[in-house]
């Protein structure tokens, strides 16, 4: 046998070591645009002894790890190994929720987590944690988190990376460590009665330990669990439609309801947007592209702890009066769209296939950071490539999602495209490519830099470059996590 | 030791004569007595900070990059401050050169519709406050008051007080940033750095704010911050506070959608579920306990001194016999201050309805003393503005805190009662000024939204008195004690012991080894050892970045 699936069959048990596991189905452009190189095994630790243990053998084999928590399709290429020989790290199996603690909303989970696993268990205790739009059933809650994937309600993100708080790490190097306040992990059943709990994100100390790890692309460290902190699960809610045929239309308001944080859920979409996530195939999505107005957006109401019906009521009069100082119209149901039928949606996870591949079965992602001001110019530039690209513009899905309690805005275009077409394929990838660049000129912020995006803005940001670099050579002295990701 | 004539010069001719000096006279001005509020250390009697080699007032962070490049060419250590609160903003070693940052006093942007603005260090939180309310927006204010830089409590500190249930603390607020880290090089954090504006602290990638600050910032040691984005959040408020009232009784009368409460409850597990159903309910825009500083016993009596001009602390005796007095006080033992914000008259009177039903479902009562609207009004304006910091040195000319109990309201709320008899029993001896037993004060959640309180005991002492210095010093090795016996670990009273000791300098690295092998988690300081000799090779600020290296075991 091997010498290092041997040694991988020790830790993790014969059964949990799979031999050459393929690069996987590709939906995306990544593999046309970075090819992948072929990892020997794929691993499935159990435990957090067992990631430590493959960490450190990894740096005495000098073996590149690539760590996974979610499962197919990945989209962004950053699960994809970059060198030869590497070992995928899978986390899925890594599933327990350790921990519901109704009294501080928090709840301990492992990587392998998912959002269609965990929100039952939160509702059960009155709980819930706020979600991106859609994600994956398969998604991995504490990746999603640590990818600072944006929540679809801003108004509970007093930083970037809420809800995420304490986590254990396990760096490169293989020291095992707590972030936040996680040495207070919750052991002993006592220390969560006195409320000695993994609550705090910051620190500890005067380092931000948690932020070396997020949109890390698993380069850093591979964390083994994290408390998230959950919202009461509101026994009342409501969700608001509202059209506009302009997306200008639409930004007073919705900066009139940051402004007040007024609103959970809250978003932008455009017809095409709205479609795909409505439809389940392509003929529907379609017919609704063609009877959804040009932009809408979503407003959701709940209820809180107390009160939570006398809550809604007042903030429903109270949008309602926003939106007609902006000569909108608050709305229960478009022509293609009933609120209860979105609401039910939005509550989940995606059905299979995902929502963003349904139309034409492989998608391109191009996502970014801004200000919601700007959000109107990157609508105009992105169109104006498609053009240029002769990709269809009807086809391109626009969701605009406010974060950090309106701060800023992620704005993320949808690329739909046929993976048996290679025209469609060159197409997709010239348009993603020119994009990309225009809309970076156009100080487009990519915080999360999947793919070409990195070479971008590091080669435009020496210094975050050469100090990413320095923390790096800290917790990943031999670049074997994830290497050839981001500006390793 | 002076300069070297030739170093100096080099300085004088990067910030101009008139912006420099060595005149020793000067360089003690820029001392600090630790037998006053030292934080959190001490106090020290007949103590001071080590005087500066000289004092810049840098006027750019282009004059600051090229001091700090000075510095490392010559090996000289610096230390930068912005309002110099506390200590900590101080030198601890011999010959260090001080940058005053208070040229640098620019708002220079406040985006009114993405709700930030772009300060500089010399931009004070009652400064920010006062722009941001023109356009109907507010700032969050530190608990070390309005008086105090924005920005060193964004980067350098803690940043935490009564506005963080409302506007997040300023941990959260923070967003790009621009540093001259410790070599000079100029660092531009989050957003910033891509050239796309301040708006964004993390990323691309890996969030490198992380190494900015923590839950703690790096106290000066670490480079000089130049220029950040914070974070505003609504004002539904008038366009300027309307100020009425002779010193000290200042207040406020806003308009109808604000509302500040006193509140108690019949027992702590009754505040802590008040607590709880608060933040799970989404309500309140500041809250706190006992923000005027004075203790159980004394809080009520202070407050109808400090909101009636006429009256001195030479009446504290005969309002403390006085029976009103003495009922309103054994009636708000177990209190806080809560502002609700309307931001529409519906909103204001859901707040109201839901904090009524809070407090019907905890058997909690309004302070009906406290609520009458001269009181109310004082009690809003302090919270909103902190700017009566001034009265934590009334009653004894110094203070500092102890425990500072961090987490839950659960936790605390179990210790709250024996960390006051401890205090209170200190008191009774005779050293420590009688503050009234229990000063346990913090704001009511310790982040945005809620979810941790912090539960500091804050002491009286006369610094100009050897007994009474000593004195609280022993009462803070006994709150130590305690809370190594009880597991709380070690409390406020000794953040800062572990970065400069008696003698107002480092601490002996010996010392320093003993207390972080001593963390539940040393590795945060090798962590820290590693960073700092990553980004400050020549290792030029001081202890109060902690740091455990590789030899000591």
């Amino acid at each position: 046998m091997n010498a290092k699936k041997a040694r991988l069959a020790e830790i993790v048990g014969p059964d949990h070591v799979i031999d050459d596991p393929g690069i996987g189905e590709s939906f995306t452009l990544d593999r046309t645009v970075r090819p992948a190189k072929r990892p020997s095994f794929k691993v499935r630790p159990k435990t957090v002894e067992q990631v430590r243990e493959i960490v450190l053998w990894a740096n005495e084999t000098l073996t590149p790890l690539v760590p996974v928590s979610s499962g197919a399709p990945h989209l962004r290429g950053d699960t994809l190994p970059s060198v030869p020989e590497a070992v995928i790290v899978d986390l899925a199996g890594m599933k327990r929720i350790l921990k519901i603690d109704r009294r501080n909303r928090l709840a301990l989970l492992e990587p392998g987590v998912t959002y269609s696993q965990l929100q039952p268990e939160l509702q059960k205790e009155g709980l819930r944690v706020i979600m991106p739009l859609l994600p994956r059933a398969n998604k991995s809650v504490i990746a999603s988190l640590l990818e600072r994937e944006p929540p679809m309600s801003p108004r509970y993100q007093w930083n970037l990376l809420e809800p995420l708080r304490s986590l254990e790490i396990v760096w490169g190097n293989g020291d095992r460590f707590y972030s936040g306040s996680g040495t207070f992990r919750g052991e002993r059943e006592e220390d969560w009665q006195q409320g000695l709990v993994p609550v705090q994100g910051p620190g500890p100390g005067q380092l931000d330990f948690y932020k070396f790890v997020s949109a890390a692309q698993g380069s850093m460290g591979i964390v083994t669990w994290a408390s998230v902190k959950c919202e009461v699960h509101p026994e009342f809610r409501k969700l608001f439609l509202v059209p506009g045929e302009r997306l200008a239309d639409l930004i007073d308001f919705t900066y009139r309801l940051l402004r007040f944080r007024f609103g959970d859920e809250l978003f932008l979409v455009n017809d095409a947007c709205l479609a795909y996530i409505l439809a389940q195939d392509e003929d529907k999505a379609v017919s609704l592209r063609n009877s959804l107005p040009p932009w809408t957006a979503v407003v959701g109401i709940t209820g809180g702890q107390v009160l939570p019906r006398e809550k809604v009521q007042a903030r429903q009069q109270d949008i309602q009066e926003l939106a007609q100082q902006s000569g909108l119209t608050l709305a229960s149901a478009l022509r293609g769209c009933h609120e209860g039928e979105l609401q039910a949606l939005l509550l989940n996870a995606s059905a299979e296939p995902y929502w963003k591949l349904r139309y034409k079965g492989g998608a391109q992602e191009i996502f970014f950071l801004s200000t919601l001001d700007r959000a109107a110019g990157y609508v105009a530039t992105m169109q104006a490539a498609a053009g240029e690209q002769q990709y269809p513009i009807s086809d391109i899905g626009i969701y605009v999602q406010p974060v950090h309690q309106g701060v800023g805005c992620h704005c993320e275009f949808i690329l739909p495209f046929d993976r048996g077409s290679q025209a469609e394929s060159v197409r997709t990838e010239a348009l993603f490519r020119d994009a990309s660049h225009r809309l970076f000129g156009q100080k487009a912020f990519f915080s999360r830099p999947y793919g070409i995006w990195a070479d971008m803005v590091y080669g435009a940001d020496e210094r975050t470059k050469m100090v990413t670099q320095k923390v790096k050579d800290i917790f990943d002295p031999n670049h074997l996590l994830n290497p050839g990701k981001l500006c390793f | 030791m002076a300069l070297p004539k030739e170093v100096y010069k080099a300085l004088k001719d990067i910030v101009g004569s008139e912006n420099i000096s060595d005149d020793p006279a000067l360089l003690d001005s820029y001392r600090y007595s630790l037998a006053h509020t030292a934080i959190h250390l001490g106090p020290y009697y007949d103590t001071f900070t080590p005087r500066g080699a000289a004092v810049l007032l840098p006027g750019s962070t282009g004059e600051v990059q090229a001091i700090v490049r000075l510095c490392n060419e010559h090996k000289i250590k610096f230390k930068a401050s912005s309002t110099f609160w506390s200590a900590q903003g101080y030198p601890s070693e011999d010959d260090t050169i001080q940058l005053d940052m208070r040229r640098m006093d620019r708002i220079l942007e406040i985006d009114e519709r993405n709700m930030f603005a772009v300060v500089e260090p010399g931009v004070i939180g009652a400064t920010l406050q006062a722009e941001a309310m023109k356009v109907g927006l507010n700032t969050h204010i530190a608990g070390s008051g309005c008086s105090c830089s924005v920005l060193a409590g964004a980067t350098s500190y803690f940043g935490s007080g009564p506005s963080n249930l409302y506007g997040g603390w300023h941990y959260e607020n923070l967003l790009g940033a621009e540093w001259v880290m410790p070599t000079g090089d100029l660092f531009r954090i989050g957003s910033l750095g891509s050239g796309c504006g301040w708006f964004c602290g993390e990323g691309p990638g890996p969030s490198m704010r992380g190494i900015a600050r923590g839950f703690l910032g790096a106290k000066g040691a670490m480079g000089v911050f130049t220029k950040c984005a914070i974070k505003l959040f609504a004002w539904p408020g008038p366009e300027s506070l309307p100020v009425e009232g002779t010193v000290p009784a200042y207040r406020v009368s806003l308009p109808d959608n604000f509302r500040a409460y006193t509140v108690a409850f019949p027992s702590w597990k009754a505040w802590a579920d008040a607590a709880y159903l608060i933040w799970d309910t989404g309500i309140g825009y500041l809250a706190h306990r006992q923000f005027n500083m004075f203790g159980r016993e004394l809080k009520y009596a202070m407050v109808k001194i400090l909101t009636d001009p006429s009256k001195t602390l030479g009446d504290l005796e005969e309002l403390l016999e006085d029976p009103e007095v003495q009922r309103v006080t054994e009636a708000s033992k177990r209190d806080f201050q809560i502002v609700l914000a309307g931001m529409t008259p519906r909103d204001l009177a859901w707040q109201e309805r839901a904090f009524d039903e809070i407090l019907a479902r905890t058997a909690g009562w309004k302070v009906e003393a406290m609520n009458q609207p001269d009181v109310a009004d004082w009690s809003l304006l302090y919270l909103l503005r902190l700017g009566h910091k001034n009265l934590n040195l009334v009653f004894g000319g110094s203070y500092d805190g102890c425990f500072g109990l961090l987490g839950t309201a659960d936790y605390g709320t179990t210790h709250v009662e024996e960390s006051g008899q401890l205090k209170k029993e200190w008191e009774e001896q005779g050293a420590v000024v009688q503050a009234g037993g229990d000063c346990t004060m913090g704001p009511i959640g310790g982040q945005g939204g809620g979810g941790t309180c912090l539960w500091e005991n804050f002491t009286c002492f006369d610094p100009y008195e050897r007994e009474s210095v000593e004195g609280t010093r022993a009462l803070f090795d006994a709150a130590t004690k305690l809370g190594l016996a009880r597991g709380w670990g070690v409390g406020m009273e000794k953040w800062n012991a572990q970065c400069r000791g008696p003698d107002g300098r480092t601490t002996p690295k010996e010392e320093r080894d003993r207390i972080h092998l001593s963390a539940p988690q040393p590795s945060v300081f090798r962590y820290q050892h590693k960073i700092r000799r990553a980004f400050n090779p020549n290792d030029l600020g001081d202890a109060y970045y902690e740091t455990l290296d590789d030899e000591a075991d």
